[in-house]
């Protein structure tokens, strides 16, 4: 059987969950293309006007994946929590009613689950087996082993992140991923921090390549889901009381973490417009980047952002970097 | 230097009245901030994150005007919250951080959150920040105050639903509206015993009943969804209950501070069995918010005979952009016109009455067209026999 797998949302973060959980119980994959125009046009038209843009996007890959005729189930799934009493947001958790109320036609097509990731291999197990018998699997003993499979998979893709490698890099080496974690991670001379959801931090084209341009430029990107969350737990007494959801905290507390730490030179975070989330932890970095005096810049984005711009305001935090080095501004 | 202990709270509607007399029974001096206007508003505007939603930015420029006007007293800024899914669960804190940056230093920000997990965290929290609200009373003039506010709300909701009920059919435009104005003072300013509350809102009522009226008139019903705070705050939202009762149309809001408090704290049976049956196939996954609710609510609605049903929402507010989303198929299931409105700071009060006038004629030309039919169809069975 093959299923789809819309490149947006979480698939920045349990793609190797479920890509060991399909593969080993011998189903081929389908990713839908890397996000391009088309994409982007046919998410707009399909989604609410106000809703953010990563949400319409992921209506775009999930429509792409729905076009395709080989494609016997699109993979959309509800995940709620993500860590102890933290959970998603609504939009995020309201996912499948959203494309379902979007693509009334192909409703059957698409296959659903409720997730519960902070509760353990049990509630996992549950979910993963209901999935399994959507799509005509119900051995219970070789689900248990393709989760196992899952979570392996997922423990060596979190490894990997902690080293220093972008998730890109993660999606890209999949099936040998013990290679890249022995794979040294270069050092340059700046490093500059992104902090945002892993859906917008690593879709390049929606927010105009941030990462490749970064690096570029001779510049170390690091992303806050590289931290381990033990190294910013006690932020929490600055933001007076946690966040509701998980990706929020890691952005918030990773960008403050990072905005502490002597080898990082800048942090930018990365939104989309009218994520509401985002608003809230734009905030606090802002705050705290009054207290630290480390450089901090937004960059939100929309189905209208233009590369110019974007480029320019790159080159400009780049800029101020170096004076803050003592390296002088750019030559050319 | 010693400063007077103010309380002040975030104004919704009419019912600050009973707030207001709920702190004034526990014996604490209380300010409600003024409704806003275009300065609070872009105080508020220009001091919150951008894409926060828009009753944050309201509320926060409603105190830090209120902050600003009296730098003599020390205020105790109440804010009722949760800890869920929709943002409201963060006011405080960004209250605190955002008021304390802009330099104004002579508050505090009460929280009083429900009970989250983890529970053995969860209860003494709520209950320290329950003293924290009420301070040290006895127990029973902390309840007095709970059942004497509820009182003054119940009272004050039947009146504002008299309201809307009369403009429609009022004969001289305006008298219900000054008849109201004066029985909400009257409440407003009633004392602290139930006995005379009751004997106000009976009063009234009987006085607003007099009114000259045009009766069985057979006029088109609109249901207002949507989310709370912005349905329920009259300043916010343009009165778009008064325009469109002035309008001629029977307006009914299915949120009120009562129904909330019972249906979303107590969570009635009856609440629960209507999500469950109605909502399935649509959004059957609590988001926060008041985002199942608006589509429970447009279902019920349609039930009920009415015509047309508009959902305010704040721009960008999460819970409600998915029931938008999932409103449209509603609208089309079900056979009733939906009218979406997003309110932000840019909302200008012409355009939004244009757009309540164009939804009025097409439910009033709906209604035609179906007469028409219906009596075509009447033809249609007569010859046939």
């Amino acid at each position: 059987m093959k299923i789809g797998i819309p490149r947006g949302l979480y698939f920045y973060v349990y793609y190797p969950l479920w890509n060991g959980f399909f593969t080993s119980l011998g189903h081929e994959l389908v990713l839908s293309m890397p996000t391009n125009k088309e994409i982007l046009n046919t998410g707009v038209a399909n989604a609410v006007d106000d809703i953010c843009i990563s949400v319409k996007v992921y209506h775009g890959h999930v429509k792409y994946l729905l076009d395709k005729k080989d494609v016997d189930y699109v993979f959309v799934p509800r995940i709620v929590s993500e860590d102890k009493y933290k959970y998603t947001c609504p939009k995020l958790a309201a996912m499948p009613d959203l494309i379902k109320s979007a693509f009334r036609k192909d409703e059957k097509k698409l296959l659903s689950v409720v997730m519960y990731m902070n509760q353990g291999r049990k509630a996992l197990h549950e979910a993963f087996s209901e999935v399994g018998k959507k799509i005509g699997e119900n051995d219970n003993g070789k689900i248990k082993k393709a989760l196992k499979a899952g979570i392996e998979l997922q423990n060596k893709a979190t490894q990997c992140l902690r080293k220093g490698h972008n998730f890109l890099e993660v999606v890209g080496n999949m099936q040998n991923l013990d290679k890249l974690l022995e794979k040294p991670v270069k050092k340059k001379r700046y490093t500059v921090a992104l902090a945002g959801f892993p859906y917008d931090v690593y879709d390049g084209y929606m927010n105009g390549d941030v990462i490749k341009r970064l690096q570029e430029t001779n510049m170390r990107v690091v992303t806050t889901d590289m931290l381990d969350p033990k190294v910013y737990k006690h932020y929490t007494k600055y933001m007076i009381k946690d966040l509701f959801w998980h990706q929020a905290n890691v952005a918030a507390k990773g960008g403050m973490y990072y905005m502490d730490s002597k080898d990082i030179d800048g942090v930018v975070t990365i939104s989309s417009f009218n994520c509401g989330i985002s608003a809230i932890y734009e905030k606090l970095l802002d705050l705290y980047s009054k207290e630290t005096g480390k450089p901090l810049m937004h960059i939100v984005v929309d189905e209208q952002t233009g590369d110019a711009g974007l480029v320019t305001r790159i080159e400009a935090f780049l800029d101020l970097i170096r004076v803050k080095r003592g390296d002088g501004l750019v030559a050319s | 230097m010693h400063r007077k202990i103010t309380y002040t709270f975030p104004r919704m509607g009419y019912s600050y009245a009973a707030f207001e007399s709920f702190f004034k029974i526990l014996g604490y001096d209380v300010m409600v901030p003024d409704p806003s206007n275009s300065k609070t508003l872009k105080e508020g505007v220009s001091n919150s994150p951008e894409g926060m939603c828009f009753p944050f930015k309201i509320l926060l420029g409603q105190f830090a005007k209120l902050l600003k006007e009296n730098p003599d007293r020390y205020f105790k800024i109440v804010s009722l919250e949760s800890y869920g899914p929709c943002r409201f669960g963060y006011y405080s804190p960004l209250y605190n951080k955002i008021l304390k940056d802009m330099g104004v230093t002579n508050f505090e920000v009460v929280n009083v959150e429900g009970i989250y997990p983890p529970w053995y965290k969860g209860i003494p929290r709520f209950v320290k920040k329950l003293v924290k609200l009420v301070g040290w009373h006895a127990p029973w003039t902390g309840i007095k105050a709970f059942v004497i506010a509820g009182w003054k709300v119940y009272a004050i909701e039947q009146l504002e639903r008299k309201l809307y009920h009369l403009i429609p059919r009022e004969k001289v435009s305006g008298s219900s509206e000054k008849a109201f104005n004066r029985a909400f003072e009257r409440i407003h300013r009633a004392p602290n015993r139930i006995k005379s509350i009751k004997k106000i809102l009976k009063e009234e009522i009987e006085k607003m009943d007099q009114i000259d009226r045009v009766e069985n008139v057979d006029i088109p019903k609109v249901g207002l969804v949507g989310e709370a705070y912005m349905l329920m705050d009259y300043s916010n939202n343009l009165e778009i209950e008064k325009k469109l009762a002035y309008m001629g149309i029977d307006v009914d809001r299915s949120l009120w501070v009562t129904n909330w408090t019972l249906d979303r704290i107590l969570k009635t049976k009856q609440h629960l069995k209507h999500m469950e049956e109605v909502n399935k196939g649509y959004l059957d996954f609590f988001i926060g918010g008041d985002g199942q609710e608006s589509i429970m609510n447009t279902i019920l609605y349609k039930k009920k005979g009415f015509e047309g049903v508009i959902q305010v929402l704040p721009f960008g507010c999460l819970p409600e952009t998915v029931a938008k989303q999932i409103l449209s198929n509603v609208s089309e299931d079900y056979d009733i016109p939906v009218l979406s409105l997003s309110f932000d700071e840019q909302t200008g009060e012409a355009g939004f009455v244009t757009r309540l006038e164009a939804f009025v004629d097409m439910l009033k030309s709906r209604r035609e067209i179906e007469s028409k039919e219906s009596k075509a169809k009447k033809a249609e069975s007569i010859t046939a026999h």
